[in-house]
């Protein structure tokens, strides 16, 4: 109701102050965050190629960056979000095509799966290059 | 407009401590919302110990024992305190519910905080303004529409077409779900919220309304209908444990269905 708010005097009732989350609600903004991390991954990877196809000159400037510790920790973070979004984002196709998974006690699991995942298949795809 | 922080108005102070019931044994502290606007200042917190042997076992209980026993002022609707008129809808421990049905075994630990339902212009204490909810509610037109003759007796329904109609006509419009929705506090004069959706639903859905195209027609717009982002909040407070968010996932499916 915040269209009413210029003449009305009466104070607003507490909202996002006093919410307790449900992982439901906590999936859904972190499906946002990731959808905006991605954004800024993929301009990472742009500027990657960019920098490869430049030459060795411009890829050396770039290569040291992403290579250091910080870098691969922004690397890291991307992986967790675009896995995470692609999780999440399945369990919206199941919600809009078949209606599936509305059932809150479902969803809620559903939605810790999702981090669970993002985390867990992030540290196995790293495992994998750093191992190898 | 997403707006994160409290009005200026509307932050809520520290408010009174009321003095523990004498002789005790079994007490819990409750955090309630306080706004009364014959006096000056914004709302606050007041702080009461409950006796919890005395108070009977729901939170409405606790809320008649401060009542009766601590403070006359403390104001809250309520009337059939048996889940079916949803007038003690408020805000307990962080998520919407009716009072009435919430019992002392189902409340986490630590102090328990009772405001009123989120995002709403409080009128006094736990009483909010719900004018907007009902103008929404009118707005999908909850009545049976048609354009047949009337029949003799009464629109016919076969049970399979009445069985579409479970989960969705037990709303009691207490408002829970759309004031718990993130989507309704940033947009509730365009978006209608999950309550007025689902009933819109019940409508869309009934074998003898005849108005189906007319009612998609009405919501066929960017905040009506579409600003549900399958936040889930909806259906997690819902004390009847009915669907709003499935429900508004179906009408998106017939607005696709009707253009396909």
């Amino acid at each position: 109701m915040s269209g009413t708010k210029q003449a009305d005097s009466r104070p607003l009732s507490p909202h996002l102050g006093i919410w307790r989350y449900h992982a439901t609600m906590f999936a859904s903004i972190t499906h946002r965050f990731t959808g905006m991390a991605m954004y800024f991954g993929t301009f990472l990877i742009a500027a990657w190629l960019v920098a490869l196809a430049s030459g060795p000159d411009a890829f050396a400037v770039f290569e040291p960056i992403i290579s250091s510790i910080p870098g691969q920790v922004i690397l890291f973070l991307w992986t967790v979000a675009v896995l995470f979004h692609l999780a999440n984002g399945i369990r919206y196709l199941f919600w809009d095509g078949p209606h599936i998974g509305f059932d809150p006690k479902t969803a809620s699991a559903v939605s810790v799966f999702n981090y669970v995942f993002a985390v867990l298949a992030s540290v196995a795809i790293w495992a994998v290059v750093l191992l190898a | 407009m997403v707006e994160l922080t409290l009005p200026k108005n509307s932050k809520v102070g520290k408010g009174k401590t009321w003095p523990k019931p004498q002789g005790a044994t079994n007490l819990r502290q409750f955090k309630i919302y306080r706004y009364s606007p014959e006096e000056a200042g914004n709302p606050r917190w007041d702080l009461y110990w409950v006796d919890m042997d005395k108070a009977g076992t729901m939170i409405l209980d606790v809320l008649l024992y401060i009542k009766n026993n601590i403070d006359p002022t403390l104001a809250f609707r309520r009337s059939c305190r048996e889940g079916v008129c949803g007038s003690c809808a408020m805000n307990i421990a962080g998520n919407n519910t009716i009072a009435c049905t919430k019992g002392f075994d189902e409340l986490p630990g630590g102090v328990i905080s009772i405001s009123p339902l989120p995002h709403l212009p409080v009128v006094k204490d736990l009483i909010p303004d719900l004018t907007n909810f009902y103008a929404q509610h009118a707005y999908v037109q909850p009545f049976l529409k048609t354009v047949t003759p009337a029949p003799e007796k009464e629109w016919k329904q076969s049970e399979t077409d009445r069985e579409e109609l479970n989960g969705l006509y037990e709303c009691i419009l207490c408002a829970c779900c759309s004031t718990s929705c993130p989507s309704y506090w940033w947009n509730g004069d365009k978006y209608l919220g999950p309550a007025a959706l689902l009933q819109a639903y019940r409508w869309l859905i009934d074998s003898r309304d005849e108005a189906t195209g007319e009612r998609l027609d009405d919501l066929e717009d960017p905040f009506k209908l579409y600003r549900c982002h399958t936040i889930m909040n909806c259906a997690q407070v819902c004390p009847k444990g009915l669907n709003p968010a499935k429900a508004i996932a179906k009408i998106k499916h017939m607005m696709v269905e009707r253009v396909s």
